[in-house]
């Protein structure tokens, strides 16, 4: 009877209702905690070593459902919906990719290794709308589904600056081979193995100006394609039949991530300190001829200290990256005329809390793991307040069936697009 | 359906944001609890009827605390909503709700203990003898023209990269040697072909450059350096030593390590990467390296093994390989005379030594093909 759009005079039908231009302020709250999540993600460990990880789409899903179930909007919580066998299915379906991949690598087959690789670059734009298109879709508030109703014109259009990337360094290196005075082989091999400077030195100016050029370009394109694609996701996301809506402009993510470059410059700065003060103590060990075997273990113990410092140095930088287009995002979003969103995250006590998770982290071996992430996903979600103009019961929709797209998701996720988050 | 329990809900249908009061009751069903929706409001329509499997039960994560909105999924019926989780969960208890392993591990710990007791045991087991087996069969299929294909072009980019140099024996010495290496293919009996059916031609090479080693590629290639030749002589030591040598490499070429490694650690990659790689990629990384280390040492007894089979069979000694052997890694010791050789020497094996090596201890290897009883043998 009710079933299709309802008008806005749906709403007095409730006692008291607010007048349709009252603007209600809705916090967003996360009811789960650290050790409750501990739980959660040991016994999905556990079962992923017991199932030698055929577990995974199960221990997806739970985590999903953890982190949905404890997110309140407005009062309602999250639902994750999307069915239990469409993300089997396309778990298995990205294994056996990968384990060809995978034995096509392995056993020096480059031609099939090759294809693979660059269909999957081809592919990337389709596999990224439709992993979203897979997120969108499990996603419920109040019944409502949330979908993603992009046509692939629109992402592949979206996805230029790849194309322009590729097709500049394809070009540079075309141009490079036809100025170089002679050809640009490698001089035979020498005793203490292939001498690189001649090659160098040969390169001229035009030369490292296109490289440096082109190095920007890239570092421009990434840019682009970021603001392109959250953009895209924005606009296109809808509850019902609202549609997002998305005011950043380009500029805006550039400076954050100029302000993030500067982050990491000061970040690399303090390491540098921290590794020459370090430096001083380690040059007693004295040579490690030596030490024999004990020095293959000092040897991976040391590559190990470095990954982590790498990894310590540049993450300030990263939080710093994360919650500043979080903010931006978060800010700058809305769901047509109805809500939008502001968010007052802050980005020095992001940094700090990330620190601290990595430092923990890293000191029990990755137990705290669960801990780190509850932490994080509290304080971005908690710092975001919904505003909804003229009451909640007013979105009306369809639910619809678009959920492939299981495969999409699992290679999204292995790329590191987290499904919380 | 007299007795059962109703609970107070909000119903979302899915097409309208706008909640509608309705009262869920819930009742035993064949395949369990049944779900049954009466909203309050006529004009919301009739009650209706959900089956078990059209319901998205929500987990419980916890047997005390419970989220402040428990949220019920309805398929294309939208969703129910539920203000008092707890009575929830009970009245699904009372409908006889069985829940899975993976919730039961959730809210009970001597569930999990028990299952944390079987995931250790078994993945020692799988490790230990799963993977290897599995291993074996897949290797069955892998055809031989494939292994000669992959050695050849390992040889190429060996000589093109000069990794290696040409060997610096006279021919004759070098024809002397393969002429040795080619009785001994000859001694390969059905007992000594642990895949049946797989017929390598094997050849023996020799190079230059590398330090005093032999090794073996999958397909029959075997490779031995001037040096080894050199090292035994310095050391006074025959043919027979080198012939050693030669029989553990076609040992390994018997046993198809190479292609066995492929696979193993293929497994490993992708078993404990997905497994662990939620801890840590510290764990992740420490633990296949280890297991593959594991792996690789096994490897080595079973040549050890085929190596000492073999001898007896053409009537050679053992006892020259093992000089040999310790010949080399002493030599090896000369740069750098540790405390922790001395102790190998001795015999004795430090848990790190043991865990971080690839080849077994050597004044152990040694000792045991002196007394013809390598890596408890089978063969």
């Amino acid at each position: 009877m009710e079933a299709s759009n309802r008008p806005e005079s749906a709403v007095p039908e409730r006692a008291g209702p607010a007048p349709s231009s009252t603007i209600a302020a809705h916090p967003l709250v996360f009811s789960g905690g650290g050790g409750e999540y501990f739980r959660v993600w040991i016994v999905n460990v556990l079962l992923s070593i017991l199932t030698l990880g055929l577990y995974t789409p199960w221990a997806r899903r739970r985590t999903a459902q953890y982190f949905y179930s404890h997110t309140q909007v407005a009062d309602s919580p999250l639902e994750f919906t999307a069915p239990l066998r469409k993300m089997v299915f396309g778990f298995l379906l990205f294994m056996l990719l990968y384990l060809a991949f995978e034995i096509a690598t392995k056993t020096g087959q480059e031609t099939a290794s090759a294809l693979l690789i660059l269909g999957a670059a081809v592919l990337a734009p389709y596999l990224w709308a439709s992993a979203m298109r897979f997120r969108l879709g499990s996603t419920r508030w109040r019944g409502l589904q949330l979908l993603f109703t992009a046509s692939w014109k629109e992402v592949y259009l979206a996805s230029w600056p790849v194309f322009a990337i590729a097709l500049y360094w394809i070009a540079t290196v075309y141009t490079i081979g036809a100025l170089a005075p002679e050809p640009l082989s490698l001089p035979p091999a020498t005793e203490g193995g292939v001498n690189l400077d001649p090659v160098l030195s040969r390169v001229s100016p035009t030369q490292w100006g296109l490289l440096g050029l082109g190095l920007l370009l890239s570092l421009l394109a990434a840019i682009r394609i970021e603001y392109n694609y959250k953009g895209l996701l924005v606009r296109r996301a809808a509850l019902g039949t609202q549609q997002g809506r998305w005011k950043p402009v380009y500029g805006d993510f550039v400076r954050v991530w100029l302000a993030t470059v500067g982050v990491f410059l000061l970040g690399l700065l303090l390491g540098f300190v921290v590794i020459f003060l370090l430096g001083g103590s380690l040059a007693f060990l004295g040579d490690l001829q030596a030490m024999g075997p004990a020095a293959i273990i000092f040897v991976v113990f040391s590559l190990l200290a470095l990954l982590t410092a790498v990894l310590l140095i540049s993450a300030p930088a990263r939080a710093y990256r994360e919650a500043r287009m979080f903010q931006l995002v978060w800010n700058n979003i809305g769901l047509s005329h109805l809500a939008r969103f502001k968010c007052r995250l802050s980005a020095a006590s992001f940094v700090w809390l990330r620190l601290k998770n990595v430092l923990l982290t890293l000191l029990t071996l990755g137990l705290y793991r669960p801990f780190a992430r509850v932490n994080e996903y509290r304080m971005k979600l908690e710092s975001v307040t919904l505003h909804v103009k003229g009451g909640l019961d007013q979105v009306s929709g369809e639910l619809s069936r678009q959920q492939s797209g299981g495969m999409a998701d699992m290679m999204a996720d292995a790329a590191g697009l987290d499904l919380i988050g | 359906m007299g007795e059962a329990t109703q609970l107070p809900a909000r119903w979302f249908n899915g097409r309208s944001s706008r909640a509608r009061e309705v009262r869920v009751a819930l009742t035993p069903g064949p395949r369990g609890p049944r779900l049954q929706l009466i909203p309050l409001d006529p004009a919301d329509g009739p009650a209706r009827e959900f089956e078990h499997d059209a319901v998205g039960w929500p987990p419980a994560w916890s047997s005390r605390r419970h989220p402040t909105t428990l949220s019920v999924e309805l398929r294309d019926a939208g969703s129910l909503q539920i203000d008092n989780p707890q009575a929830w969960h009970d009245a699904l208890a009372r409908c006889g709700a069985r829940p899975g392993l993976a919730q039961r591990m959730q809210t009970h710990w001597p569930v999990f203990v028990a299952v944390l007791l079987v995931a250790v045991v078994g993945l020692g087991a799988f490790y230990r003898y799963g993977t290897p087996w599995a291993a074996m069969q897949l290797t069955r299929l892998v055809p031989l023209a494939w292994e000669e294909s992959l050695s050849q072009r390992v040889m190429t980019r060996i000589d093109q990269g000069r990794m290696l140099k040409p060997s610096e024996l006279p021919v004759a010495r070098q024809a002397e040697l393969r002429a040795r290496f080619d009785a001994l293919v000859r001694q390969l009996g059905p007992k000594l072909t642990p895949y049946p059916g797989h017929k390598p031609r094997y050849t023996l090479d020799f190079r230059h450059g590398m330090g005093a080693n032999a090794f073996a590629l999958p397909g029959g290639i075997v490779v031995m350096t001037d040096e080894l030749v050199t090292t035994a002589a310095q050391n006074g030591l025959g043919d027979e030593a080198l012939i050693g040598v030669l029989a553990h490499e076609i040992g390994h070429v018997a046993y198809r390590h190479g292609t066995r490694l492929v696979v193993e650690q293929g497994v490993l990659q992708i078993g404990l990467g997905l497994a662990m790689g939620d801890v840590s990629n510290i764990v992740s990384l420490g633990s296949t390296l280890l297991t593959s280390l594991a792996y690789r040492r096994q490897h080595e007894a079973e040549a050890d093994c085929f190596a000492q089979a073999l001898l007896r069979q053409a009537a050679l000694p053992t006892s020259p390989m093992a000089d040999l052997l310790i010949a080399i890694s002493s030599a090896r010791d000369d740069g750098a005379k540790t405390q922790a050789h001395k102790h190998e020497e001795k015999g004795e094996v430090g848990l790190f030594e043991g865990l971080f090596s690839s080849h077994p201890q050597t004044a152990q290897r040694a000792r045991q093909l002196k007394a013809g009883e390598a890596g408890s043998c089978p063969l």
